[in-house]
């Protein structure tokens, strides 16, 4: 999402670009598979520890789309500008989070890991990691989406007059 | 080429992180492996209460609890609300924050 504010929105006579487009319903979907996976309670623990697995490999592609912007901004990082480094350092607090809270849901995993005949070594601190960076994303994820609101309303503007086939 | 290239970068990057996170893990001695035999420190009374209610049948884990519990939407209602009050903040903010520099802009222009 970061990459995608920075890169225009719509191609040759208007039409929607189709990065954008991947972009934008692999963030919808990413950000639907988090509130699922975060609510446990409705899940229920097998489908909230696939959802999980399946989150993280869907946001080793996202990260990896925004690759270009990881690596502009890092090295602007030194310029002045504060925005661009202020979302810079949600992103990667929002990745070391992620990143601790999927790996440890792994290792405290209860049906998806035995369903596959791994059973992983059972710990009090990755139990506690889990729930804490579990937490730090509920915080950090809105903040992630809604810095780029802007253009998740343009896009979803376009979305909404957009048919395929159809120049505008 | 470049999509693998990139992609090889964030696997690198994740694998880090996670190295980090064992490195912590086993620094601190709870990494969940247990070399020696020791018997370790005693549960908590947390622990040994949910143990009991396992037992009881009071709560269920494992393959029993497999399935979206569709009946009981508080805790997803209660995980949207939070992520739409936070990213209501941040919307507020920034375009409060907008609207200033704009009419900061057009009291200079004017100026």
């Amino acid at each position: 999402m970061a990459e995608s504010a920075d890169l225009p929105i719509t191609g040759g006579r208007g039409r929607i670009l189709a990065r954008t487009r991947l972009d934008f319903w692999l963030d919808a979907l990413l950000l639907v598979a988090y509130t699922l996976a975060y609510s446990l309670g409705f899940t229920g623990l097998a489908t909230h520890e696939w959802l999980g697995i399946g989150l993280g490999a869907v946001l080793l592609i996202h990260i990896t789309l925004h690759w270009d912007w990881v690596i502009r901004t890092t090295r602007k990082l030194l310029r002045p500008g504060g925005r661009e480094r202020f979302i810079w350092l949600v992103n990667l607090l929002l990745l070391l989070s992620m990143t601790l809270c999927i790996a440890s849901g792994i290792l405290i995993s209860e049906v998806a890991l035995p369903q596959l005949g791994i059973t992983p070594p059972a710990s009090s601190f990755w139990r506690q990691m889990h729930d804490t960076t579990a937490t730090l994303t509920l915080i950090l994820v809105p903040i992630h989406a809604a810095l780029r609101w802007r253009w998740i309303v343009a896009v979803a503007r376009r979305l909404a007059a957009w048919r395929p086939g159809r120049s505008r | 080429m470049k999509f693998l290239r990139h992609l090889t970068a964030v696997v690198l990057t994740v694998a880090v992180i996670v190295g980090l996170g064992l490195l912590w893990a086993h620094a601190s001695g709870g990494g969940g492996t247990r070399i020696g035999g020791g018997p370790g420190p005693a549960p908590s009374r947390q622990v040994l209460l949910r143990l009991r209610q396992i037992k009881a049948g009071v709560i269920t884990v494992g393959p029993a609890d497999n399935g979206f519990h569709l009946a009981d939407t508080r805790n997803l209602i209660r995980t949207g609300e939070i992520e739409a009050a936070l990213a209501a903040v941040v919307i507020t903010v920034s375009a409060v924050r907008r609207r200033r520099r704009r009419t900061r802009r057009g009291a200079a222009t004017k100026a």
